[in-house]
């Protein structure tokens, strides 16, 4: 369980404090038939703009900025914030107009995937971690390729030992699949154990095929096989921890550019 | 060394002093002279030793005379140090818009100017820094002499400690330098030797480590002139430590070898006196079962059996010892005796100021995290890179903000160390027995001035590796340099530039290390390793 911060906690009132307080004003406003979407609208687009500068933090790391761990704590504060005005500024539903449901949707896909994301960051780091074992991402692709490469040397090898090519053949019809690339992304990210039992039933189905001295082969086989699953399952969850933030970022920057360009038209609009 | 250097050597009169007699068959004198020694030359100016250096080797004055340059000693220029310097705002602003595509980028005109202060030989490791106008040096400076027949740096070489003075050779001179191992035996087979080392020690550095101790601290001077008049020291262990245990790490037996440890003082045992570890490490451990349970260690200024002898002289009954206590690589042990600890320290000593031993009141299932600890050597670290694996998304935000800071290179890899959800990155742990500063040939690697980090001074190195190949955790990397238009830089040979780099814990930037500031999980700490195991930061479940 994770510590929580007394500095974090105290941001958190204020933030909620804040959105109370322009919520609170908004429906008094509202109640005497005053307009509050400039001021929610500018108070919106500040925040938004103040998100999106967690990016440029992270860009400018040789500057004393700040721990980017208190820009993340503000940033997470600041979209949940950000949902709240969304909601006061748009007053329904959806909006009616087809630019403004377009910004709507950014803005909601944008806030999705950043929670999606934090939730992310939550919960695979530690499977990352009880699973093992722990390997640069840049550095996986390199170690299957060594994998399988010795899982073709000790395929080859059994031939030596029987006289017989049938483990080489069985590793060209079955097993090779398993070493050419990452497989079972989805299951791996599921938390299920298909790959294990794939594995197992294939080596079962050429055990009783083997003489003794084949086995050594297949149980070294069998060593890397278990050894890349662990890999795969490496692979898969640090592969969906680097690509969020991919859907994440690009959609935050279209969704500031449509925001400035619904900011100017309103103001054109709106003499 | 030839059988002529040899003849040569045994002919000198500080040599011939010594009874080749006393040493048995398989050390003999002339074996450890031919093995363990070499004769080096060095013209005027040359720099044989540097204060705040490690070295692993002592020398003998054959001909010549040398300076021993007195505080506050040789400006930082002349040592090949690097000036203090923190970036400004602006500064660090402005490494946005400075730092290259091309990684590693040096400016190539800051090179020969140092290049005008190194004499190369043809091994990198001999190359010598050397003074050019030693005339002013010695008009600006106290210095003492050194003639024929003198010994220096033993102490450096036996105690693990930086050297106190730079020496340098006022006219050209030839020196006998004797790695510590010949040394050791040296001093333990000749008796000449041994009372020289001893006297010099206590002359020059037991004082100041006695006094520092608590249980000495308030002594009258002529009671801690009889305390140490009586201590012993002695070494335990391998100095080069770091090779085998390299070694060891390669074949993947580290922690294995816990029993064969050199075993200072047993459990079981009733002490004969109080020991004080004045450099190394050692192992505290206790039997349980059929194996040795490691209870803490033990670094510089940390003592052992204290409460045993205290409640001895106290109950008048003979108190054996609840733990062992052995050498953990390496470690130089200072023994006060019983008798001198009966007669001049306990009774002015209240119970109340008697330090307490270590005490383990923590459960075995607990245990697993300071064996690994200190099974790798990790305790070593004062700065090491732990990460918290159940925390840290693999983003790599870290890696790229060392890598802004540092010219587009990052000075770590995050990858190292893993145990139960940790990890101990290879990031240089600014460690309290750097045997990455044993034999740089041009001080290039030091401790900063003000922060005591360890840091590489890129204008001095000259990448020979001495450093990297020393370091027990693999972590300094030789780089090869770019010119500013990002061409390779090359030497006289056509030969790619190296340098050794490493991190310096952002010391010359403002706001600290740039990893731990970078992380947006609070994953990345720098910790003590001896505050990590004090403290309990890493709990077990």
């Amino acid at each position: 369980m994770r510590a929580v911060n007394r500095n974090s906690l105290l941001v958190w009132g204020l933030t909620a404090g804040a959105v109370g307080a322009l919520l609170f004003w908004r429906h008094s406003v509202i109640t005497k038939l005053g307009a509050t979407a400039f001021v929610t609208g500018y108070i919106l687009f500040g925040l938004m703009v103040f998100l999106a500068l967690y990016n440029t933090r992270k860009k400018l790391s040789m500057v004393p900025l700040g721990r980017a761990s208190s820009w993340l704590t503000l940033h997470v504060i600041g979209g949940l914030a950000a949902l709240f005005i969304f909601a006061a500024h748009i007053g329904t539903f959806w909006p009616l107009g087809l630019a403004e449901q377009v910004l709507a949707t950014l803005f909601l896909l944008v806030s999705a995937s950043g929670a999606l994301g934090y939730y992310l960051q939550l919960w695979l780091p530690g499977r990352l971690a009880r699973r093992g074992p722990e390997m640069i991402y840049d550095r996986i692709p390199a170690e299957l390729a060594r994998m399988r490469a010795e899982a073709e040397a000790a395929a080859m090898a059994a031939a030596d030992v029987s006289g017989y090519d049938t483990l080489g053949r069985y590793y060209v019809e079955s097993l090779a699949w398993y070493f050419a690339r990452p497989r079972f992304s989805l299951n791996h990210l599921l938390g299920g154990r298909r790959p294990e039992v794939w594995l197992r039933r294939r080596l079962q189905t050429i055990d009783r095929l083997l003489s003794d001295g084949e086995r050594v082969h297949l149980k070294r086989l069998e060593e890397l096989g278990a050894a890349k699953t662990a890999l795969d399952a490496q692979y898969s969850l640090q592969t969906l921890l680097k690509s969020w933030p991919m859907v994440h970022v690009p959609l935050a920057s279209a969704l500031l550019f449509f925001a400035v360009w619904h900011l100017i038209v309103v103001h054109v609009y709106a003499r | 060394m030839t059988d002529a250097d040899v003849d040569a050597l045994m002919a000198n009169p500080a040599i011939a002093a010594i009874k080749a007699d006393n040493f048995p068959a398989h050390i003999a004198l002339r074996a450890i002279l031919r093995n363990d020694g070499r004769i080096v030359s060095f013209e005027s100016g040359d720099i044989v030793v540097r204060e705040g250096d490690y070295g692993n080797s002592a020398f003998l004055v054959l001909s010549g005379t040398l300076r021993v340059v007195m505080p506050p000693g040789l400006s930082r220029d002349l040592l090949g140090r690097q000036a203090p310097h923190k970036k400004s705002l602006l500064q660090s602003f402005a490494q946005l818009w400075r730092n290259r595509r091309v990684p590693e980028v040096r400016d190539a005109a800051r090179y020969r100017d140092i290049a005008a202060h190194a004499r190369r030989s043809k091994s990198d490791v001999n190359t010598h820094v050397f003074i050019q106008d030693v005339p002013r040096v010695l008009d600006e400076n106290r210095t003492a002499t050194l003639v024929a027949g003198d010994i220096f740096g033993e102490l450096a070489a036996l105690g693990r400690v930086p050297r106190s003075a730079t020496i340098f050779a006022e006219a050209d001179a030839k020196l006998f330098e004797i790695r510590w191992q010949g040394l050791r035996e040296l001093r333990r087979y000749d008796p000449g030797w041994k009372r020289r080392i001893d006297e010099n020690y206590r002359r020059n550095a037991l004082k100041s480590h006695l006094g520092a101790h608590p249980l000495f601290k308030s002594m009258e001077a002529s009671a801690l002139e009889a305390v140490m008049d009586r201590v012993r020291f002695k070494t335990y262990g391998s100095f080069d430590w770091h090779v085998t245990y390299k070694q060891m790490r390669e074949s993947g037996t580290e922690g294995e070898n816990a029993q064969e440890e050199p075993i200072i003082a047993a459990e079981g045992t009733v002490p004969d006196g109080v020991y004080l570890v004045r450099a190394g490490f050692a192992r505290v451990s206790m039997r349980l079962g059929n194996g040795q349970r490691t209870v803490t260690y033990l670094g510089a200024g940390d003592h052992f059996g204290l409460n045993e002898t205290y409640g001895a002289w106290k109950s008048g009954e003979p108190i054996r010892l609840q733990h062992s206590l052995t050498a953990l690589g390496y470690v130089d042990v200072l023994r006060v005796p019983v008798s001198v600890l009966a007669k001049h320290v306990f009774p002015n000593l209240a119970e109340s100021q008697i330090p307490q031993d270590v005490r383990i009141d923590r459960a075995i299932k607990d245990d697993a995290f300071v064996e690994w600890m200190v099974d790798e050597r990790l305790i070593n670290g004062t700065q090491a890179m732990l990460i918290d694996l159940e925390r840290c998304v693999r983003c790599d935000d870290c890696v790229k903000a060392c890598g802004s800071t540092h010219g587009g290179n990052p000075r770590f890899i995050r990858h190292g160390f893993v145990f139960d959800g940790w990890m101990v990155a290879n990031a240089c742990m600014h460690c309290r027995d750097p045997v990455c500063m044993i034999g740089c040939p041009t001080g290039a690697i030091h401790r900063h001035e003000t922060a005591g980090v360890v840091v590489i001074n890129d204008d001095t190195c000259i990448g020979c590796g001495t450093c990297a190949r020393s370091c027990p955790y693999d972590n300094i990397r030789l780089v090869e340099v770019a010119s500013p238009s990002g061409d390779l830089m090359v030497d006289e040979q056509n030969r790619p530039i190296a340098k050794a780099t490493k991190c310096d814990l952002c010391v010359d930037q403002p706001g600290g290390p740039a990893c731990v500031r970078a992380c947006p999980h609070d994953a990345l700490r720098r910790v003590d390793a001896s505050a990590l195991l004090a403290h309990d930061i890493v709990t077990s479940g």
